[in-house]
């Protein structure tokens, strides 16, 4: 709810003009009308209509300078006759009402024009530039009329002291968590300029290749598309560029030039998602990072966690040595401790922690120990089989003995494997299973095939369950039963059912008495999630937790409760996706660049819209999308085949070829929109 | 097939084809200024858009795929307004100097302008002042460029230049060069062919002529084996002289491509001699007493046959190393393919999804080869892998493997691709116990390709469906050429690639199929030289020779090309002059004009007996080559397996140059090009510097097929490794041995 003195933002209309302010109907937007903690906005413009805050607003101004941003902003756009032209004179006519030079026929030929660049123009940007122009046109009139009429500038246009804050968005940017410039790179695949598909990806996110693959891809979630038929397979499209650069041997695509030095360092727990990106971003702004890994392989879970099959080493290493490339300087095979964490306090300007969360958490049962053998976390169990895998490390003899292997690898030839989960980790745990021999592999989880579908992605199960994994739904572990050895028997299952919640809610889970069954096998693998472990924090720190034991920032600028530590990825958020762990260092490193020349934590204009837009939601499911033909299918790549893929680590997705990349592409309907302002 | 309507006619799609490709393939008219048929749709001027029926708003044709049963409308009172709403846009604050303008008259916006009926402008935008940008060969107008971004498109995704790139900004958007503060490209000019408008100029023929006081002459280029189809405009010299020049050259930009050479290299022409009569009757006796005629491919079919039935008539023998070395290698390529040409033509490899290059530097000896390459890799997704000791930098962005091999070890090299290729396929005891005999080990460690890259050129190729070796012609030039094409050959017809063999010079085939040559490796005296070196010379490309003929357009006659077709050519200018064909009916072959000669072919194997005159010369409305005939391919002749054991690779230790020519040099013709630069100089890395003991600037004898050459040494920062690089294209006479020559550089004082 916003209070407005005048909006027709998405179509509703709301009209306090002529009422005194304690009477203002409110909308039923989150409209930003509070654009700082100590700046009020005046008005808000954009894509859907406008919102006008303050009743002392000079409209035909805020139609010229929206008009004006369409020019400045338009490097996103401009690439069709309509809206190159047409944005141009929408401009200038309104600016010439405004300074008091209109003639009527402006007025009507602004109509016109705003008209054709709404049917004809490429992208969104130049089809919803007209429209809150329109609306400003047409319910404050009489303003336009006046100045026309008596050829006088718009009641503010020569002492306009407002600041007009414009930002380029797009439903499927707003919803990545990393704000990717999704329609530049989707663009670039269109032009066949791999290059600056890749350069657009690394604005804001330098693993493309990582992304292009492994990501839960909440943007197509929020693309426009499907509310014309499908969702374009926006992730699937990211890796033409990076794969573009690797396969021809180039050097590094970098978006920005690494600046020259400022003299300032900044020192990063770990180096996973969250550091890398962390990492590359100060980089480029000149500051001297360093990165401590406590593993002797950079690249965190995506490395030891995220199996070969899913994400190929030698193209997560590309990923790796692009932010080399940028000049950060890495340690491995280095834990940090508390007196070096104090120490690093002095040495460093600044300290971003991206440790992760790499404690494998219970799964609740009774006799549940982590010392009985069969019993095996899913974090350490993926270290054992990624480790070895990708970089030849054998497993080490306290586990080969813990965990019964006879060889120095994790070999399940002719074993049972049971794993409980229900997310991505608890997917790589049987998938990985199946490739290291196991006989026959369950995953137990609590909740149905929907749920766990919503949770990973549709592809992930079917190629689970196309490898042959058992999926026992709505059932939970309640007794782990161990031999005199300790050794892992059989386990206790419980069956569950599903009762609905009659308010809408998550169904409400019931035991079934005295269904319970048992389940032989050799290993319980839990991977129902994973927590954070801090113990390299000092203690007189006193860092202030989140409920969830995670580091608790204020989920803006990233700072913990002590100046100048920051913290991004799964340890600020938990356990959470790669993309996630992106978006939040890339903010971080943004806002450490300026506390580390200032002092001071602040945000640019960019991200403050960033944040204002995401509390709106730029996607509007049910909008009609007009000028599209439908029913084009969504691409789907190939895989390779079951058979082939089970015995081994061959990347099962082939990716697009280049006919189906470029088709998919041209269905992208480059969403961009405008978003401004008044203050 | 998806089966839809437009504007009530029943169509059929077939499968990526788009509603406008479906639309101009029944004949069905949508307006489009930004669609360039060989790219991806730019999709920036929005006048392609139509209706669908149950489709809110306009559904852009040129990018959108038709969905069964779709109803189209391509035109209503509705369309139209927005076009012409979208024409209006387009001539807000056109420059009007049409008056001088180069495109005038053949201009897409004069045209759609007055299409739609666009007479007045009741509408303006502020003014902005803007700087013509001479980027060398090419001008570039921004306030007369419309941004239909085809330049851009085409330059990345059929050239590959990859050179210019628009400068977002709305208004200001302008095309710039890519990473660059000017323009650093091959000079296809094709940025310059499909500008619709004034923007993009040859800054040679800028404000030289208008478009339509230009005659039209369709005619083939002369640089290279690509047969380019291209257009001489040829107008009067000056109001004073009545004398034609070829003032620019144009192609079928839509469909077909032409290099720089072929667009600005045009002014090779040449005029005869004030004593003419008498350099003629010397050429005729000095033929008459010939113990033979040495000649290069640069040469029509026609020319070529006439040399043939003086040869029978007279006794001499025809040498041509090129055409001789060539046609042995198509008879070795025959007796293991059973087919009496390679099949594979350019089109067909620009729809390759898989391409494996051996044996030249294709970017600067085929330019057209090299476009169709990197149509295959940016459009179909072609994985490409290259097989030289030289990289080729123009070639990296459609490159996915550089594989580097020892000089001279070409055959080795080809029977691990072979050997890879076959692996799994059904094959005749006889080659199945040659490979598995093969010492692999051997070839491997001589030729430094080792099995991990085989392995690896597999791994690219994995998922290519279509794919297509392009052999070059240090293969044919090549010591042991004989067994190599035996393996092309086993290549061809046993694995699921095609091969695709790339002549050297513009007419080598026809030559090769005309000619019985003989070897020329005897040193005789009274030989007379056809467009190439003897003791008496009769040439079309040196002003100083005994007699000089016309050039190629200056000729009309047949060529045959890389794609296997006989293609005609015309007379762009005239030649006052005495012919081949005039000293041949002095010579008692009677013919009044040498295109007499075209039926004639007809005797030859692979030729047709048609008139000259009866031959199209065009290309259809969809890209159809309608030009000429195809060459008729034997395909199913005997085929006989026996290829030689690989065990004595040869090697090549010390100072090793490349004969290659730069980037839009080819020939002699090229070399006397007004616009083309023309710097021939020896190339080398850093490395090859230090081995070779040279200093940047030296000046080198070089020791060419034994005629002593001097060059002018330059370190090259893009070369690596130790083989120089040294053109050719300026020397008077043919270099058709292989390629890769040991050689000491002495230095000599300047």
């Amino acid at each position: 709810m916003s209070k407005v003195y005048f909006s027709t933002w998405r179509g509703e209309l709301v009209d306090n003009r002529g009422l005194p302010k304690d009477e203002w109907k409110e909308s039923e937007y989150n409209l930003p009308e509070q654009y700082e903690e100590h700046r009020a906005s005046r008005a808000f413009i954009g894509w859907d209509g406008v919102s006008i805050f303050d009743d002392d607003v000079d409209v035909i101004k805020l139609a010229t300078e929206y008009a004006a941003q369409y020019q400045i902003y338009s490097e996103a756009c401009g690439r069709c006759a309509p809206g190159r032209w047409g944005g141009r004179i929408l401009y200038d006519m309104l600016d010439k009402i405004a300074r008091g030079e209109g003639e009527l026929s402006d007025f009507e030929h602004i109509k016109e024009i705003a008209k054709s660049m709404q049917l004809t123009s490429k992208c969104e940007i130049g089809k919803t530039v007209p429209n809150p122009i329109l609306d400003l046109m047409t319910y404050f009139e009489d303003d336009f009329l006046d100045c026309i009429n008596n050829k006088k500038p718009s009641k503010h246009y020569t002492q306009d002291e407002l600041d007009y804050i414009a930002k380029i968005t797009a439903p499927c940017m707003d919803e990545c968590p990393s704000h990717v410039d999704i329609p530049a790179y989707i663009e670039g695949v269109r032009d066949l300029r791999f290059d600056d598909s890749l350069m657009a990806t690394r604005q804001t996110m330098p693993l493309a290749h990582t992304c292009g693959r492994v990501c839960p891809h909440p943007c197509e979630d929020a693309c426009r598309r499907a509310n014309l038929d499908e969702p374009i397979s926006i992730m699937e499209l990211k890796r033409l560029g990076a794969d573009y650069e690797t396969d021809h041997g180039f050097g590094f695509f970098h978006p920005v030039e690494k600046k020259p030095s400022i003299g300032k360092k900044v020192a990063v727990i770990g180096a996973g998602p969250a550091g890398l990106t962390g990492a590359y971003y100060m980089a480029a702004e000149g500051i001297d990072v360093d990165v401590y890994e406590e593993l002797p392989v950079l690249g965190g879970e995506v490395t030891v966690g995220v199996p070969e099959y899913r994400m190929p080493i030698d193209r997560y290493n590309k990923d790796i040595e692009c932010v080399k490339d940028m000049g950060v300087n890495f340690i491995t095979n280095h834990k940090v401790t508390a007196d070096e964490m104090r120490q690093f306090e002095k040495d460093y300007d600044a300290i971003l922690i991206a440790t992760g969360t790499r404690l494998s958490k219970k799964v609740r049962c009774e006799n549940e120990r982590e010392e009985i053998k069969g019993y095996w976390g899913a974090i350490n169990f993926l270290d054992c089989i990624n480790l070895y895998e990708k970089f030849g490390i054998k497993v080490p003899k306290e586990i080969q003995q813990k965990q019964m292997l006879d060889k120095d690898y994790v070999d399940l030839t002719g074993k049972t494997v049971v794993c409980v989960g229900g997310g991505f980790t608890s997917m790589d745990v049987v998938r990985c299973s199946v490739r290291a021999g196991a006989k026959k592999v369950i995953m137990i989880y609590r909740r149905d095939e929907k749920t766990i579908i919503r949770n990973t992605t549709y592809e992930e199960y079917h190629e689970a369950v196309e490898e042959g994994v058992e999926f026992l739904f709505h059932s939970a572990v309640s007794k782990i039963v161990t031999d005199e050895n300790d050794v892992l028997q059989k386990l206790i299952v419980s069956k569950f059912e599903l009762i609905p919640d009659p308010d809408g809610g998550r169904p409400q889970l019931k035991k079934i008495e005295g269904a319970d069954y048992e389940l032989e096998c050799d290993y319980l693998i839990p991977a129902v999630s994973q927590s954070a472990n801090f113990d390299f924090l000092p203690e007189e720190w006193d860092l202030e937790m989140t409920s969830w034991a995670t580091l608790k920032t204020n989920g803006r600028d990233y700072m913990t409760s002590r100046k100048g530590v920051f913290a991004a990825g799964d340890c600020e958020y938990g356990p959470m996706t790669i993309v996630n762990a992106v978006g939040q260092a890339k903010r971080a490193a943004s806002v450490i660049s300026r506390y580390v020349q200032t002092g001071e934590i602040t945000l640019t204009d960019e991200e403050i819209m960033e944040d204002h837009l995401r509390k709106l939601k730029v996607y509007d499911k049910n909008e009609k999308v007009t000028g599209w033909l439908p029913g084009l299918p969504r691409a789907v790549s190939e895989k390779l085949d079951v058979e082939i893929r089970k015995t081994n680590n061959r990347e099962v997705n082939l990716g697009f070829t280049q006919e189906e990349a470029i088709a998919e592409a041209e269905r992208c309907m480059r969403c961009y929109y405008i978003a401004m302002v008044a203050t | 097939m998806i089966e839809f309507s437009i504007d009530g006619i029943t169509v059929k799609a077939q499968k990526g084809e788009t509603i406008l490709e479906v639309a101009r393939r029944y004949g069905i008219y949508i307006p489009t200024m930004c669609y360039v048929s060989k790219t991806t749709p730019c999709a920036s001027c929005r006048l392609c858009s139509v209706e669908v029926e149950g489709a809110d708003g306009f559904v852009l044709s040129c990018n959108t795929p038709p969905t069964p049963g779709i109803k189209v409308t391509t035109n209503s009172q509705k369309l139209h307004n927005e076009r012409v709403n979208i024409m209006k846009l387009y001539d807000v604050n056109h420059p009007l100097e049409c008056g001088v303008c180069d495109k005038s008259g053949e201009c897409d916006l004069q045209n759609k302008t007055l299409e739609f009926g666009v007479d007045t402008q009741n509408f303006s935008a502020k003014e902005q002042k803007r700087y013509v940008k001479h980027w060398n060969l090419i001008d570039y107008d921004p306030s007369l460029c419309i941004l239909c971004e085809k330049c851009v498109h085409v330059c990345n995704e059929v050239i590959g230049d990859d050179a210019i790139e628009i400068y977002f900004g709305g208004y200001n958007s302008t095309i710039i060069p890519k990473n660059s503060d000017t323009l650093d490209c091959t000079f296809c000019g094709e940025c310059i062919a499909v500008c619709p408008v004034g923007a993009l100029v040859s800054s040679d023929f800028k404000y030289t002529s208008n478009a339509w006081e230009l005659r039209r002459v369709p005619a083939i280029c002369a640089h290279c084996s690509a047969g380019c189809s291209l257009e001489y405009d040829v107008k009067h010299t000056s109001l004073e002289s009545n004398e034609d020049k070829i003032y620019r050259v144009k192609n079928n930009y839509e469909y077909k491509n032409l290099c720089g050479a072929g667009r600005f290299g045009f002014d090779f022409y040449i005029k005869p001699r004030k004593n003419k009569d008498e350099d003629f009757n010397k050429a005729v006796d000095a033929l008459k007493n010939a113990k033979a005629v040495r000649f290069s491919s640069i040469i029509t079919n026609e020319e070529a046959l006439i040399l043939q039935k003086l040869k029978e008539k007279f006794g001499f023998k025809l040498f041509n190393e090129d055409a001789r070395l060539t046609k042995e290698f198509y008879n070795n390529f025959a007796s293991t393919s059973g087919k009496s040409l390679d099949s594979v033509n350019l089109e067909e490899l620009s729809c390759s999804d898989g391409v494996i290059v051996i044996g030249t530097q294709i970017a600067t000896d085929n330019p057209a080869v090299r476009y169709a390459i990197t149509t295959a890799s940016k459009q179909k997704g072609a994985k490409v892998v290259y097989f030289h000791p030289v990289e080729d930098k123009l070639m990296q962005n459609v490159v996915n493997q550089f594989s580097k091999y020892e000089v001279g070890t070409e055959e080795g090299v080809l029977a691990l691709i072979a050997n890879e290729l076959l692996k799994n396929k059904e094959l005749p005891n006889e080659l199945k116990n040659y490979f598995d005999n093969l010492d692999f080990g051997y070839i491997e460690a001589e030729s430094s390709i080792g099995a991990d890259e085989i392995a690896s050129m597999s791994l690219w190729l994995k998922r290519s469906k279509n794919i297509t070796l392009v052999a070059g012609n240090d293969l044919v030039s090549h010591d042991k050429a004989k067994n190599i094409a035996k393996i092309l050959g086993v290549i061809d017809r046993y694995s699921d690639v095609n091969v695709l063999i790339v002549p050297k010079d513009m007419n080598t085939i026809g030559v090769s199929q005309i000619c019985e040559l003989d070897k020329d490796d005897e040193n005789l005296d009274n030989v007379v030289g056809y467009n190439d070196k003897g003791d008496f010379i009769i040439s079309s490309m040196e002003e100083n020779a005994d007699m000089i003929v016309p050039a190629i357009n200056q000729q009309e006659g047949t060529v045959v090309s890389i794609d296997k077709k006989v293609l005609p050519t015309n007379v762009a200018l005239r030649f006052d002059g005495y012919t081949l064909n005039d000293i041949a009916n002095e010579l008692g072959l009677n013919k009044e004009l040498t295109i007499e000669w075209t039926k004639e072919l007809g005797s030859i194997k692979g030729f047709k007996e048609v008139d000259f005159d009866s031959l199209e010369n065009f290309y259809g409305r969809l890209g159809e080559d309608i030009r000429g005939y195809e060459f008729d391919i034997d395909t199913d002749l005997d085929v006989s397996l026996n290829l030689d054991d690989i065990d004595d690779l040869p090697e090549y230790n010390g100072v090793v140059i490349y004969n290659a020519n730069p980037v839009l040099q080819f020939n002699r013709y090229t070399a006397k090009t007004k616009q083309l630069p023309k710097e021939a100089v020896l190339r080398g890395s850093k490395q090859f510097a230090i081995a070779a003991k040279l200093n940047d600037g030296d000046v080198v004898k070089v020791d060419i097929d034994g005629v002593e050459i001097k060059r002018k040494f330059e370190i090259d920062p893009d070369l690596k490794g130790v083989v120089g690089i040294n053109p050719t294209f300026d020397l008077d006479f043919e270099v058709n041995s292989y390629r890769f020559k040991k050689t000491k550089l002495e230095r000599v004082e300047q």
